[in-house]
């Protein structure tokens, strides 16, 4: 339950927080300018009808990215699903 | 909530090592003797922490740039190896970290996350099996508004320009006592040229606002999301649908929407690919043909023209991907799906009457400028009578072998297709000026003015009717329109059955919805991305036209189709 885990790799419904967030320096700095920072919490909303991208909900707005970015992300998941 | 002192200026605080080293560039700009200009100083010095390339960039051509951007550069190598971060990462959590505080102070949320109307739209258009259906449907039907709804306004556009109007310019024109070329430049050059454009713009008016209603609803950004997958495949973005869309209007306008793509290279393959996306233009070219040739399945050609064109764009992406547009790390894909909105009437309104007004503004530019070459060059030499002879005739037939293995390789086609450069729906134009335009027109009761305008209000009524009618037939299980249409052949059509056969007119159709970009659409991507990718797409696309078309007509023959 404490253990680090990617974004990318949660599933509809759950809530973590992020923990840590990598890439490449252009990356970084478009997540900073959508809200995603160290801290903030992130709800896993629904995977795309191809199954890639994901929509997130993150600081009230709704936000989709690819697997290939969100793996750039690290999160720790809140205990049990969410409760929303 | 107190009121807030306005007097007072606000000043976020990003920790005492960070104000340090702002403090430290804010005393280098007095030292240096930096005029900051119309920059503030602590957002000048913070901007040069954070890297800002915009910034260092005009810094750079300021007097003393480089000395400051060297200072900074030495604080932000300090601040990073102390705090672990960069720093314009450390100033966005800083940020952040204080409307987080903020909010928190002023704003209560329910505490049960409601679900709100745009989640259950959602949890509809971006379903697991229904995102897809929906989205096809919703192109599909939009599609067929355009195109079915629009033709009968087309129709009567088309019938005020050929009649009325012409009539009109004649009997001024006749009062002047011009002499018969004046008569014949204004008339088959002029009126005739304007009013194949004006043409378009009842289709145009419904594109563009279906359009709108999907941008301003917020629908568009779903289509996104759910085709991004999709479009992988092909190299591109979620974002480069939107273009393509756009490109089934007009590619001028849908390389200009390329520039909500943030990655460059992302950009680049989508303009050149929105080409392939059966423009509008390319409309008339089909419909003149499909009813010519093949009746009542006009319609699926013309069906397959579009597929067709999708089919080509999703091949040259992937070989494009592979060879010289390979993805870089730019090309990430991070998309907001704002909450649905009903769309503003006046925002539609506005959206649709500017895009239309530029297609009409070139249409009065460009395609004003080349019907008046293309009269001239079919006029001269002075007092020539047979076009073929003419300077017009003369290059298209010296062209017109590159045509023959494709199934069309007399010196009208090729004519045709040179004039097809400046803008598609010439092509059609420009063969009825060549068929027809020599032949007397047929003589029709002369009409007053004052009938010609009640004609003119009943064609509209009549074709409001018939578009409603249309309209409702879209519906399953309602038929208002008869199976049959009212396929009466029109003088052009019984010229172009002398010159193609079905399989000769399909590898026609393939040509042009493939070959060159016109002129505008290669001015935009120049402008966009420079001559070489201009010339790039020209060349590429003009290719594989050619192979395609040489396909379809030698595939046909040998099927024994011809």
């Amino acid at each position: 339950m404490t253990e680090p885990t990617q974004l990318h790799l949660l599933r509809p419904g759950q809530k973590a927080t992020i923990t840590r967030i990598g890439g490449a320096t252009a990356l970084r700095r478009r997540f900073a300018e959508m809200g995603i920072v160290k801290g903030e919490t992130i709800l896993i909303e629904r995977h795309a009808p191809l199954g890639d991208p994901v929509e997130y909900f993150i600081k009230g707005y709704h936000l989709a990215l690819r697997k290939e970015e969100a793996a750039q992300i690290e999160v720790l998941l809140h205990g049990g699903d969410s409760h929303a | 909530m107190t009121a807030t002192p306005s007097h007072e200026i606000f000043r976020l605080d990003y920790g005492s090592k960070f104000e340090r080293e702002i403090a430290r560039i804010m005393a280098a700009f007095e030292e240096i003797k930096f005029d900051t200009g119309r920059y503030p100083k602590r957002w000048l010095a913070i901007k040069l922490l954070e890297g800002d390339a915009d910034i260092l960039a005009r810094v750079q051509s300021m007097p003393n740039g480089e000395q400051i951007i060297g200072a900074a550069q030495r604080s932000m190598e300090h601040l990073k190896s102390m705090l672990g971060d960069d720093v314009d990462m450390l100033t966005a959590d800083h940020r952040y970290g204080f409307i987080n505080g903020v909010v928190r102070q002023t704003l209560q949320r329910p505490l049960v996350d409601r679900l709100t109307l745009t989640d259950q739209i959602d949890n509809i258009v971006t379903h697991k099996w229904l995102g897809l259906p929906i989205f096809f449907a919703v192109m599909y039907i939009i599609f067929r508004l355009v195109i079915d709804v629009s033709s009968p306004f087309l129709d009567w556009t088309d019938s005020i320009v050929t009649g009325p109007i012409s009539n009109w310019f004649s009997a001024l024109l006749d009062l002047l006592l011009a002499p018969s070329w004046i008569h014949s430049l204004i008339v088959d050059g002029i009126v005739a040229g304007v009013g194949g454009v004006l043409v378009f713009v009842p289709g145009l008016l419904i594109l563009y606002f279906f359009l709108a209603l999907l941008e301003d609803s917020g629908y568009m950004s779903r289509a996104a999301f759910v085709m991004d997958r999709f479009m992988r495949i092909v190299g591109l973005h979620g974002k480069s649908f939107i273009p393509m869309i756009l490109g089934f209007g007009c590619a001028v306008p849908a390389i200009y929407a390329t520039r909500t793509i943030a990655s460059h290279r992302d950009r680049l393959l989508t303009a050149l690919l929105v080409p392939l996306m059966s423009c509008s233009a390319r409309l008339p070219v089909y419909v003149v043909f499909g009813l010519a040739f093949f009746g009542s399945r006009a319609g699926t050609v013309i069906w397959a023209m579009y597929a067709l064109g999708i089919l080509v764009a999703m091949l040259a992406g992937m070989v494009f991907t592979r060879t010289i547009l390979k993805p870089d790390v730019t090309s990430a894909f991070v998309l907001e799906l704002p909450p649905y909105r009903q769309p503003a009437l006046k925002s539609v309104l506005i959206h649709m009457w500017e895009n239309t007004r530029e297609f009409v503004r070139k249409a009065g530019t460009v395609i004003l400028a080349s019907s008046i070459i293309m009269w001239i060059l079919l006029n001269l030499p002075w007092g020539v009578t047979d076009q073929q002879n003419s300077y017009f005739g003369k290059f298209s037939s010296s062209i017109s072998p590159i045509f023959a293995p494709l199934g069309f390789d007399n010196w009208e086609t090729g004519g045709a297709l040179v004039t097809g450069f400046m803008a598609k729906e010439i092509v059609v134009s420009t063969m009825s000026q060549i068929y027809l335009g020599g032949e007397e027109a047929e003589i029709t009761e002369p009409t007053t003015i004052a009938e010609d305008l009640v004609g003119i209000g009943q064609g509209f009524v009549e074709a409001a009717v018939q578009s409603g009618k249309i309209l409702l037939d879209i519906l399953p299980g309602v038929h208002l329109v008869g199976e049959a249409r009212d396929s009466e052949d029109t003088a052009l059509s019984l010229a172009l059955r002398d010159h193609f056969t079905p399989l000769s007119a399909a590898a026609l159709l393939v040509f042009v919805l493939l070959y060159v970009p016109c002129v505008a659409t290669l001015g935009a991507i120049k402008q966009e991305f420079g001559t070489s990718w201009a010339v790039t797409s020209a060349v590429y696309q003009t290719v594989v036209a050619w192979i395609a078309a040489l396909i379809v007509y030698q595939g046909g023959r040998l099927l024994g189709l011809g």
